[in-house]
């Protein structure tokens, strides 16, 4: 735990990421080879990553399912339709609006929504969205996040200074309550080009909230890293600030932001289902499995499908991001600590 | 290392067993009382018959303070606590929108040319406080709630009053069109024009006297002393108030003292609040909440005999602009009421709309008793007509957005809205905003929003208050409600010479009023889509042979008692 | 250290001045008029420029800054939307909050001592893979979807709990715990996948220090050592970490548990502030839980300092 010195006050989020995990490499063997080495060993991991393989593809299959399986499109509702299942006709919507159950067949294979949509068809193209905004969310974090990380902790001084500054108060804040007071304000005046109701906007709303939590540890390990013999030799060579940070100190940071990622993209996806359920995200006529609760809330108990469907999605996308992410991160370094605070 | 896990496990297992069994005690037990499963809207839940009566409700009110509440939410307490010059009859439905003297002696004289109206007070009243009623309080009351402001203020007071809108704007020291004397108790109040609805105006809570020298702002925590059988006390931000009887209460012919202490609870779930209602928990659900759809099996199977919908006068319908394509063609509003399903429009709303095409809803005096010019909404719409009326028009493959607001069932009703647009041939795009700044941006007349969600609730039972939102004088930059922008003569004078006739002669000119409406409809200038039902839903303990459902403001607290 | 202090001092009242600002400025960039907001439908262009006039809306953003930020530290802060005084309505909602909070806190506290020690002690075989996993179950259920899953299958279905709400400790104690233990039990779950796994790294990570070394060379029993050096130690971080998170809790961070199970406290109040654009309210809560956490990790700082030599103090 030798790193917490270098950042000394702020144990308290997180705790750095240890940069002498990778101590005991068996010479011959790269250090990444050794790590998935230590992964294809991992069953668990290797399992629940497969898992996530596997949503995603059928969330890009959404447009397939729609037109060849369902004949729906994720915004048609049928209020006024009946169909027919197992030799008898419903209407899709009851007389006091309550949707149909799951079918089981090619038609609404899921059952309904309160608005009479396809809930399958709904939630493959909310998965994508839930899955595009956490993936944009996630490189937004991680670009700034390093970016700010690296700048503070090699040049110090002033800009390590207003940077950390920067980052406290956007620490200070509680994630949803940023989160939902960003995305509330951006969703009803939109943001320059951006529309209100754009997907990019809850995107960008969560990979702000979550910079602290990548650029804080990234710091602290550019502290310890800056005073290395191998950047002391850049530095003697003449060689920029800008090229130091870009070919010395970034390589070096290559396994804790692998290790970052699926931990960030895990509390993204989870950060955006909050925001929209809180009305916050995304928006309308747009779906998200987040959105695809909030709305399903609404019609329990006689319908509780339409929470119970979304919700075990979004918990098994989440988990098997996390899972693997957990793997990842023995599998790079055993002793690596990292945490997300929500 | 295996070593260390027994003793550490015992004490730590020690204390999660403590809560473990708290949480296990506590299923056992609530298991076996089924109202302990749904309690959480009635604290104080049932079981004596004595004590209040537990009022449910999903949104607080926006205040309690007469001057500034305005929902129904706050009128439903407001209106028992705070008499003005006029009130309503306490009757069921229709009846109830009948005006009667309140704290006046007798409905006031309007003079010949309708602009003078003279009332006195009644002598020997006293506030909630003990102190007693003076006739210069009036004057105070409709000053305080012009400062504050009242939302209404501007258009009934500033509108109607002469002085009114001078003072609220800080011109002058006191609204110059209210003569009171103390002595005598009589109060003059000179119009600016002749306003038929002007006893209604009278009878808003927010004209409920309060002493002179009430501090001139909002006071939703301890809403000012009031003339009333009820008082307003124990207000809990968002959580609670109590209604209780006033016992410096005089009784008024026409306004009964009421049996029964108030207690409301205000609690944003309404399932769980419907649910307590039917398991006996809590006594009354808040007519304006909707029971979420998925219940409503359930309770009508199970207390069929104390649910009931009512209408009350309020309409939906989805505003077509009439300044701007495609809905500048008559007969591209006409599509729209010909082919809009409403039964599908019903059914996304959980039941609760009955079909219709006129503006004035069923219960309002005016209401048309003809066919609907174009085709009959209940069963449902024409879609091949309404396609053809689109291709006919010329509009075909216009690009319309559709405005809406956030909240259920409004944003499902204009995503369906905007897909039948496309299928009867427009390039329809729904636009969701949040519902805190849905009206506002719609109003904007720089935004020229082409169609879209809109509704009415009544303020008073008088047709004028729904033609304000069609007249062409309406029309405003910011905050308009005319949405549609209709700015058509005949409707314009004639609302306008409706309008004027007073209160009192309504009733003879409801033919001229159906005539007014019908020809709106025929225009096709609005694309109404129902009118809500609203629940009457009681628990058991409630005698529902005295209860009154009030046409204005729902269940009258006042008639509620337990059997 | 007294210098070390102030520096904490000055930089803690800089960071609340720049969160309320950016609060500010984030709902005053919404595009519409917070006076027709709040006029109403019925409003007439002279009501609404009244209202405007009233609450200073047509100043420039500095000076409507500073009067909303005298308000609120003169205690004047009224609700836009409810003129209820903002301190009255956190109040009101304080007492869910609280019990939301301590409860909760209990509960994930012992159960991540507990879970995280035993994935500790029995590292890298079944149970502590099972816990591994399960933790990783427990992070990744959002609180409104498992809030939601119980209400239906213990209230609705099995009518074991009620469906949500509050009821005061002392109006009746015995319902207010059945109405807690499912928020308690929700909002544990998160905390208790995260807390477990930062443990049981510490532990690890403690058993290889030379203390602990020396302690079993002292002939310490495994589990003397275990109780008096390794898990105090451990201990430590997780503590600290529990201290910030139950002032973010009380703070109405907690604002999908305390929706979901409707118990009408300060994240509610938060979360209906923000969808009515009511800024006051949001102001004075972002505010609110920005101190507790701000005063805390200051308090937390110093101590460690005290604590720890080795630390520098930047």
């Amino acid at each position: 735990m030798a790193t917490t010195s270098a950042s000394g006050t702020e144990f308290s989020g997180e705790i750095p990421v240890s940069s002498e995990g990778v101590g005991e490499i068996p010479p011959g063997i790269g250090p990444w080879q050794l790590a998935w080495r230590r992964l294809r060993r991992n069953k668990t991991a290797l399992f629940f990553g497969g898992l996530f393989l596997l949503i995603v593809v059928l969330c890009m299959l959404a447009p397939v399912y729609s037109h060849q399986i369902a004949h729906a499109g994720p915004a048609d509702g049928f209020p006024d339709k009946q169909i027919h299942v197992g030799g008898t006709t419903e209407y899709v919507l009851g007389v006091t609006g309550i949707p149909i159950g799951p079918t089981w067949h090619s038609r609404f294979f899921l059952g309904a929504d309160g608005s009479g949509r396809d809930v399958a068809v709904r939630l493959l193209y909310g998965g994508r969205n839930s899955l595009e905004i956490g993936a944009i969310a996630t490189i937004i974090t991680m670009i700034l996040g390093v970016l700010l990380g690296v700048v503070a902790g090699y040049l110090r001084g002033f800009s390590d200074g207003v940077i950390r500054f920067g980052l406290d108060v956007l620490w200070a804040f509680p994630a949803v309550l940023l989160g939902v007071s960003l995305g509330v304000s951006i969703a009803v005046g939109g943001l320059g080009p951006i529309k209100g109701n754009s997907l990019y906007v809850p995107a960008l709303v969560i990979g702000i909230v979550y910079i602290p939590y990548v650029a804080r540890p990234v710091r602290g390990q550019v502290l310890g890293l800056r005073e290395r013999e191998f950047v002391d030799a850049a530095r003697q060579q003449g060689l920029s600030h800008s090229r130091i940070m870009l070919f010395e100190i970034l390589p070096n940071l290559a396994s804790t932001i692998v290790v970052f990622m699926p931990l960030i993209l895990a509390n993204a996806i989870l950060l955006e289902a909050g925001l929209s359920y809180l009305g916050a995200g995304v928006q309308p006529p747009n779906a998200s499995w987040g959105t695809m609760i909030s709305d399903g809330i609404n019609s329990i108990p006689a319908a509780f499908h339409n929470v119970l469907v979304p919700g075990i999605m979004l918990v098994l996308t989440v988990m098997s991001i996390n899972v693997f992410g957990d793997g990842l991160r023995d599998a790079l370094d055993p002793r690596a600590k990292v945490r997300i605070a929500h | 290392m295996k070593r260390y896990v027994r003793p550490l496990a015992a004490w730590l297992l020690t204390a999660v067993a403590a809560l473990a069994i708290a949480a296990c005690g506590g299923s056992s037990s609530s298991s076996s009382s089924s109202s302990a499963a749904t309690s959480s809207a009635a604290a104080s839940s049932g079981g004596s018959s004595s004590g209040p009566i537990n009022v449910v409700v999903g949104t607080a009110p926006d205040s309690l303070d007469p001057g500034f509440g305005y929902t129904t939410q706050a009128a439903e307490a407001d209106w028992l606590s705070y008499t003005g010059l006029t009130t309503y009859a306490h009757a069921n439905g229709q009846a109830g929108g009948q005006v009667i003297p309140g704290l006046a002696t007798a409905l006031p004289t309007v003079s010949a040319d309708g602009k003078t109206y003279t009332a006195t007070l009644r002598p020997g009243l006293h506030y909630s406080n003990g102190a007693a009623v003076k006739a210069s309080d009036f004057a105070y009351t409709i000053e305080r709630s012009s400062k504050i402001p009242w939302g209404g203020a501007g258009q009934f007071y500033g509108g109607t009053i002469v002085g009114a809108a001078d003072y609220a704007a800080g011109k002058a020291k006191s609204i110059s069109g209210i003569k009171a004397d103390d002595a005598t108790g009589k109060i003059t109040i000179h119009l600016i024009a002749p306003y038929g609805a002007f006893d209604n105006v009278l009878a808003f809570p927010s004209s409920g006297l309060v002493p002179s020298g009430t501090p001139m702002k909002n006071m939703p925590n301890s809403p000012p002393p009031g003339v009333g059988p009820y008082k307003i006390t124990n207000v809990v931000a968002n959580q609670s108030f109590q209604v209780v009887k006033n016992s410096h209460w005089t009784p008024i012919p026409g306004i009964p003292s009421g049996f029964s202490d108030i207690s409301v609870k205000i609690s944003s779930n309404v399932s769980s609040n419907a649910l307590a209602v039917l398991q006996n928990s809590a006594d009354v659900f808040d007519w304006a909440d909707t029971i979420p759809g998925s219940l409503l099996p359930q309770i009508q199977s199970q207390a069929s005999s104390r649910y009931s919908k009512k209408v009350m006068n309020s309409t939906y319908y989805v505003f077509m602009n009439t300044k701007t394509k495609p809905f500048s063609s008559q007969l591209a509003r006409e599509a729209v009421v010909t082919g809009l399903d409403q039964r599908a429009m019903s059914r996304l709303g959980s039941g609760t709309l009955i079909p219709g095409c006129f503006f004035l809803p069923p219960q309002m005096i005016g209401h048309p008793t003809g066919q609907c010019p174009y085709g009959n909404p209940a069963n449902g719409g024409d879609l091949a007509k309404a396609k053809q009326l689109v291709k006919q028009s010329g509009m075909a493959g216009t690009p319309v957005t559709v405005w809406s607001e956030t909240r259920t069932p409004r944003q499902q009703w204009m995503t369906y809205y905007t897909q039948f647009l496309n299928q009867i041939g427009f390039k329809a795009s729904q636009k969701v905003i949040a519902d805190a700044t849905y009206f506002p941006t719609i109003g904007s007349l720089k935004l020229n929003p082409q169609t879209g969600f809109a509704d009415w609730n009544q303020d008073f039972p008088n047709p004028i208050d729904f033609y304000l939102l069609v007249q062409g004088s309406a029309i405003q930059q910011t905050n308009n409600q005319n949405f549609g922008q209709v700015n058509d003569p005949h409707v314009n004078s004639t609302s306008a010479k409706l309008g004027a006739t007073p209160g009192s002669k309504l009733a003879s000119i409801a033919g001229q009023w159906q005539a007014l409406d019908s020809y709106l409809a025929q225009k096709a200038y609005i694309g109404v889509f129902g009118y809500q039902t609203f629940p009457a839903f009681t628990s058991t303990r409630i005698d529902l042979s005295s209860a009154i459902f009030h046409g204005l403001y729902g269940w009258d607290w006042s008639s509620l008692k337990l059997k | 250290m007294a210098r070390f202090i102030v520096r904490r001092l000055l930089t803690m009242i800089a960071v609340l001045f720049a969160i309320s600002l950016v609060t500010f400025a984030i709902f005053e960039a919404i595009p519409s008029d917070p006076a027709v907001r709040l006029a109403g439908r019925h409003a007439t262009p002279q009501q609404i420029q009244q209202i405007s006039e009233k609450y200073g809306f047509n100043k420039p953003f500095y000076v409507q800054y500073l009067r909303t930020m005298k308000n609120i530290f003169t205690g004047q802060a009224y609700s836009y939307t409810q003129g209820f005084s903002v301190t009255d309505e956190i109040k009101a909602g304080l007492p869910a909050t609280v019990s939301l909070a301590l409860g909760a806190g209990v509960l994930w506290l012992l159960t991540s001592i507990f879970v995280g020690t035993l994935a500790a002690v029995r590292a890298g075989r079944y149970t502590d893979r099972m816990l591994t996993v399960l933790s990783m179950a427990g992070v990744s259920f959002p609180p409104f979807f498992l809030g939601a899953v119980l209400i239906y299958f213990l209230g609705y279905q099995a009518h074991i709990f009620p469906l949500g709400g509050y009821v005061k400790l002392t109006s009746d104690p015995w319902q207010w715990l059945t109405h807690m233990i499912l928020p308690w039990f929700t909002l544990s779950v998160l905390f208790v996948g995260f807390y477990s796994r930062v443990l049981r790294s510490t532990i690890l990570d403690t058993v290889n220090e030379d203390y602990v070394r020396t302690a079993h060379a002292k002939g310490l029993s495994d589990n003397q050592v275990l109780m008096r050096h390794t898990l105090r130690n451990s201990l430590i971080p997780i503590i600290s970490l529990w201290g910030l998170d139950l002032a973010q809790v009380i703070g109405g961070g907690a604002i999908l548990t305390e929706s979901v199970f409707n118990l009408h406290g300060i994240g509610q109040l938060a979360a209906q502030s923000i969808a009515g654009l009511d800024i006051i309210v949001i102001l004075v809560i972002v505010m609110f839980t920005a101190f507790a956490v701000v005063i805390l990790q200051a308090v937390i700082d110093v101590v460690y300092a005290l604590l720890d030599p080795r630390i520098r103090l930047v």
